[in-house]
């Protein structure tokens, strides 16, 4: 045996390239010396544990009982019976492993994906998994007549596309309805109680296994960029930037200039009218926009001074003319009673009522502050760390770094900060995801991220 | 199951459609209900209309969260209890904790709204706030039921603990036996 070299742990040793395979190898076959010249690929690998050949992961966390998760692993076995109600830590999604995982998106109770389909398996290009009651992810029944209104894995959503090459650009969840966006247009799912769907309200209509899937065509021509969703109304950006939106008023979410609900998109009149909006965040019914040149709109709720201190509802866009000082804006995410904007420097700032990371109690702040980058890991060990971007659950806040890492506080509603534990979290600590984190999409009560492995 | 002792008090109590959509919510709330000592004596699940709503919350009527409050609960099917127990509007106020659910999340930890609320309007639940109210909201959704002959014929059951749980229709009767209740 005196051929096997010396190993070491050292990434720079000079031998690290051999992996554990080789390793084991090497040091059980006593009978046929191997050396470590002999050429790696005759080696056997073992398929456990492979990662995904795009190597995208996905980790979900939060409460487990909806079904969002995907996840459905008994906590115990003499438990067989009992799903785990919540996981407070991350939890690697096999899904993620079947297929690629482009897009995700967060509603309340459900979690729906965006992959590149597998044509072994059929060409579906859209899975859902999570509550159903509104038949948010789709028709599913196991039985005819029987409709599933909770659904433990992901499951393929049948979305009428024109061909398999149509792609899916985008997705977006609110509280019971759904929004896929392709380069054929803009299908919705769900609850249409408020028009959220972009088609008439059926009084008394039954959304319980439902099958409809509505192809929303009153938007206009020139084609959409991206769509957003609130708990009950959904925000259309088209591609010269303007905005449209419909579904539940009586904040003035859909920026109409009154409180009555609508189901055709409409352009959301005020400030916004002429600007290029870029991107849109709402998470219940308090809206803020972006345009390209770095400056924050908002309208809806206001009851908490997030976006003026003299209303309580804006049902109109308006420039919130406190965020010119805050440098250009890059990113912005809107919680349920707070706010939060980045800047090009990578610099947070949040405002408005709850736990905005900024002490240890629950507190009202009406002007924006900053939260010191040094909470985002921007130490003298890693300078360059900046945050890149910002997402908000209806009460707590999440935001992910250049360095792939991921960051939560505020309310930890069924552990969906991920932080290993179930209690408030009064300043940004660092979620331990075993991957580059890439995208974050925040439910009410549970978090789905996609990473990249390092 | 605890017995109401001393007299009955009456409440009507509304599970709003975004807790009936959701089934763990939904159960828990049902058995958060039962395990604090109180006793169905109505229960319906219904859309409230337009024209109930603006009844249930004439109150409210000119305030700027009439309309929002309104389009809401007529947005898909509710739940809708008459609920007895010695002292039950105060302990079910208890329960549901503050109006607000952004507040209640930091201030009541633990409360039904804390819990399950999502935001302001949609708090998870409803409960009378006097008794005069509770009489005024039972009129709206149970027209038929006449609380006046109900303490005098159904109450000494239900305080002697003297009645059934329905399961499947969440409501407690009373089991008449023979020997009239003292």
């Amino acid at each position: 045996m005196a051929n096997i070299p010396r190993f070491s742990l050292f990434r720079n040793d000079k031998h690290f390239k051999y992996s554990t395979d080789v390793l084991r190898k090497l040091l059980s076959t006593k009978k046929n010396d191997v050396s470590p010249k002999d050429d790696i690929s005759d080696v056997p690998v073992l398929n456990n544990g492979k990662p995904s050949k795009s190597g995208r992961r996905v980790y979900a966390w939060g409460v487990a009982e909806t079904g969002a998760l995907g996840i459905h692993t008994h906590r115990l076995k003499r438990e067989m019976k009992t799903l785990a109600q919540f996981y407070h830590h991350p939890k690697r999604l096999h899904f993620s492993h079947l297929y690629k995982v482009n897009d995700i998106a967060c509603g309340y109770g459900f979690t729906v994906y965006s992959v590149d389909p597998d044509l072994e398996k059929g060409q579906h290009k859209v899975f859902g998994s999570g509550l159903n009651t509104d038949s948010q992810i789709g028709y599913h029944a196991v039985r005819a007549g029987h409709p599933l209104a909770l659904l433990l894995n992901p499951a393929p959503i049948n979305i009428p596309l024109k061909s398999i090459k149509t792609r899916v650009k985008g997705l977006a969840a609110g509280r019971a309805h759904l929004l896929v966006h392709t380069d054929d247009g803009v299908f919705s799912l769900g609850n249409n109680a408020y028009g959220q769907c972009g088609r008439p309200i059926i009084e008394n209509e039954n959304y319980s296994g439902s099958r409809i899937v509505h192809k929303i065509v009153n938007l206009p021509a020139d084609e959409i960029r991206s769509v957003a969703c609130g708990q009950d109304h959904s925000m259309f950006i088209t591609e010269k930037g303007s905005v449209y939106a419909c579904g539940w008023n009586a904040d003035g979410q859909t920026g109409q200039n009154n409180y009555e609900s609508n189901w055709e998109p409409k352009l959301v009149t005020g400030d916004v009218v002429g600007e290029d909006i870029v991107k849109l965040s709402c998470a219940g019914d308090c809206v803020l926009a972006l345009n390209r040149k770095g400056e924050v709109f908002g309208w809806g709720n206001s009851e908490y001074g997030q976006l003026c201190k003299d209303s309580l509802q804006l049902a109109t866009s308006k420039h919130l003319l406190f965020t010119r000082d805050l440098g250009k804006i890059i990113d912005v995410a809107a919680g349920g009673s707070f706010c939060m904007a980045l800047n090009e420097h990578g610099q947070v700032f949040v405002w408005g009522f709850g736990i905005l990371g900024k002490g240890p109690k629950a507190q009202k702040s009406m002007t924006p502050t900053e939260i010191p980058p040094i909470l985002f890991g921007r130490n003298e060990f890693q300078p360059d760390s900046k945050v890149n971007q910002v997402a908000c659950g209806l009460h707590h806040f999440m935001a992910v770094t250049n360095k792939g890492d991921l960051y939560s506080w505020g309310h930890n509603r069924g552990g969906c900060l991920g932080l290993g534990h179930d209690k408030d979290q009064f300043f940004p600590m660092k979620v331990a995801v075993g991957a580059s984190v890439a995208k974050v999409s925040c439910g009410v009560d549970h978090t789905v991220v996609v990473c990249s492995s390092f | 199951m605890s017995n109401c002792q001393t007299c009955c008090q009456l409440t009507l109590a509304i599970l709003k459609p975004h807790i009936t959509k959701v089934p763990h919510v939904f159960q828990s709330v049902r058995n958060c209900i039962i395990d604090n000592g109180f006793q169905v004596v109505k229960s319906t699940r219904t859309t409230i209309s337009k024209h109930q709503a603006a009844e249930f919350y004439a109150e409210h009527e000119g305030r700027f969260f009439y309309n929002r409050l309104l389009t809401f609960m007529c947005s898909g099917p509710s739940e809708v209890y008459i609920l007895a127990r010695e002292d039950a509007i105060k302990k079910w106020r208890e329960l549901m904790g503050p109006t607000k659910v952004y507040q209640a999340v930091y201030s009541a930890p633990g409360t039904i709204r804390a819990e399950y609320g999502l935001t302001d309007t949609r708090n998870a639940t409803h409960g009378s706030d006097s008794v005069k109210s509770a009489f005024r909201e039972m009129s709206v959704f149970f027209p038929n039921f006449n609380h006046e002959e109900w303490f005098q014929e159904e109450e000494p059951y239900f305080r002697a603990g003297k009645v059934g749980f329905d399961k499947s229709q969440f409501v407690h009767y009373t089991v008449k036996s023979s020997q009239p209740v003292a």
